[in-house]
């Protein structure tokens, strides 16, 4: 088991988002404050380790033939714990969230990885790249809520710091609306992918210079 | 016969795995609920009694009352007090029902109006429900209020917030439901 590479992995070269593009609906559609995103990048992180554990423990049960059917049950059983402790324990979150909490259970991210990985690797292998698979994704929804915030309302921190209004940067009246509605989501990720592959690009690039040298 | 028989194993297996994860996925599920529904129910239990404080001075007296007259179909539950009554209305905001309460007072004027839950636009119609100044005032503009309402681009004088006319309608319809059912309650 390679936790560093699963960690790489999960953050930059197999980034759910930015690289793999799945979950795309949450990640356009909630990534309008800080508080949002991080709430639900931790919620579909902790799905996603629970998921992957029992997935993986039961990889040798579970026909092939059912196997999808098999994976929603246990994606979708997740999901109502996690809705429902957020509507008993947190419900400010719950609310802003909203519908897409339930609709966690047909995120990509998280059947994609029980295909792709948990259903033909070991318990701890898999609980860590749940881990890692939702830490990247928790960070590309907070890049993305952090820069919809700021041109888009411009505050950062909403729905957490000064009282959940966020900290003003830029005054009322000049942030551009759009980018909080749904035509700014798809312009924000849309650049955000460009530049990531941009970097990525490089990065691989300068390596390779490097090794010929 | 052979071959039949093997079939025949095949599906059951199939089945009977697939019950199996089902139902203990079934039993989990049941045991978080019932280790969280008493404590969901008191939270929205307090959300309604915050709405009512919000809407009615005096909301710690105030009853529910099991029938009023609902000819818009927006009310759905009615609370009286010594000075008044809260209504809950769900108008049909943006893209969903936004859940709402309406103190009116006993001549008819609204006593305050206080957004429950919704699913507006951020920083568009969801300004309605924030404790922002905007939010503020745009709901506290209603106080006041008698008739039938409209907003100021209908020709009525409630100012509808930047960009989210359709919220402010709905709002402002929420109010006239509200107003209405007290009228006819009078």
């Amino acid at each position: 088991m390679d936790f560093k590479k699963q960690f790489k992995e999960g953050l930059l070269t197999k980034n759910p988002v930015f690289v793999q593009l799945l979950g795309m609906c949450s990640t356009l559609a909630i990534t309008t404050s800080l508080f949002n995103g991080i709430g639900m990048g931790l919620s579909v992180t902790i799905i996603l380790i629970c998921s992957n554990v029992l997935i993986s423990a039961l990889r040798k049960v579970i026909p092939s033939q059912i196997r999808i059917a098999a994976y929603i049950v246990i994606i979708a059983g997740f999901v109502t714990i996690v809705d429902l402790l957020l509507q008993a324990y947190l419900p400010a979150l719950s609310e802003s969230l909203g519908v897409f909490i339930p609709l966690i259970v047909v995120n990509c991210v998280i059947l994609g990885r029980a295909e792709a990985f948990a259903s033909k690797n070991g318990v701890l292998a898999s609980a860590v790249d749940g881990l890692c698979q939702g830490i990247g994704y928790t960070v590309a929804l907070v890049i993305m809520c952090v820069v919809r915030e700021l041109l888009g309302a411009g505050t950062f921190g909403g729905g957490i710091l000064n009282g959940g209004q966020g900290i003003r940067i830029i005054p009322e009246g000049y942030p551009a609306l759009q980018l909080i509605m749904p035509v700014g989501g798809f312009l924000t990720l849309g650049v955000l992918v460009a530049l990531f592959q941009y970097l990525m690009s490089r990065m691989e690039k300068r390596k390779k210079e490097a090794a010929e040298k | 016969m052979k071959k039949s028989k093997t079939m025949l194993r095949d599906i059951l297996r199939l089945s009977v795995t697939l019950l199996l994860i089902t139902g203990m996925m079934a039993a989990v599920l049941a045991g978080i609920n019932q280790l969280t529904a008493p404590r969901i129910a008191q939270a929205r239990e307090a959300k309604t009694i915050a709405a009512l404080s919000a809407v009615l001075p005096d909301a710690e007296y105030a009853q529910k009352r099991a029938d009023f007259p609902d000819a818009t179909g927006l009310v759905s539950e009615v609370y009286e007090s010594e000075q008044g009554y809260a209504l809950k209305v769900t108008p049909s905001g943006f893209d969903n029902t936004i859940t709402m309460m309406v103190g009116v007072d006993r001549s008819g004027r609204v006593l305050g109006v206080s957004v429950i839950s919704h699913t507006e636009t951020p920083g568009l119609g969801a300004v309605s429900a924030e404790d922002t100044p905007k939010g503020e005032a745009f709901r506290h503009q209603f106080v006041g209020m008698s008739g039938t309402l409209a907003v100021s681009k209908d020709g009525g004088n409630v100012d509808a917030l930047t960009g989210a006319t359709i919220t402010s309608r709905a709002v402002t319809a929420g109010v006239n439901a509200a107003l209405a059912c007290v009228d006819a309650m009078n």
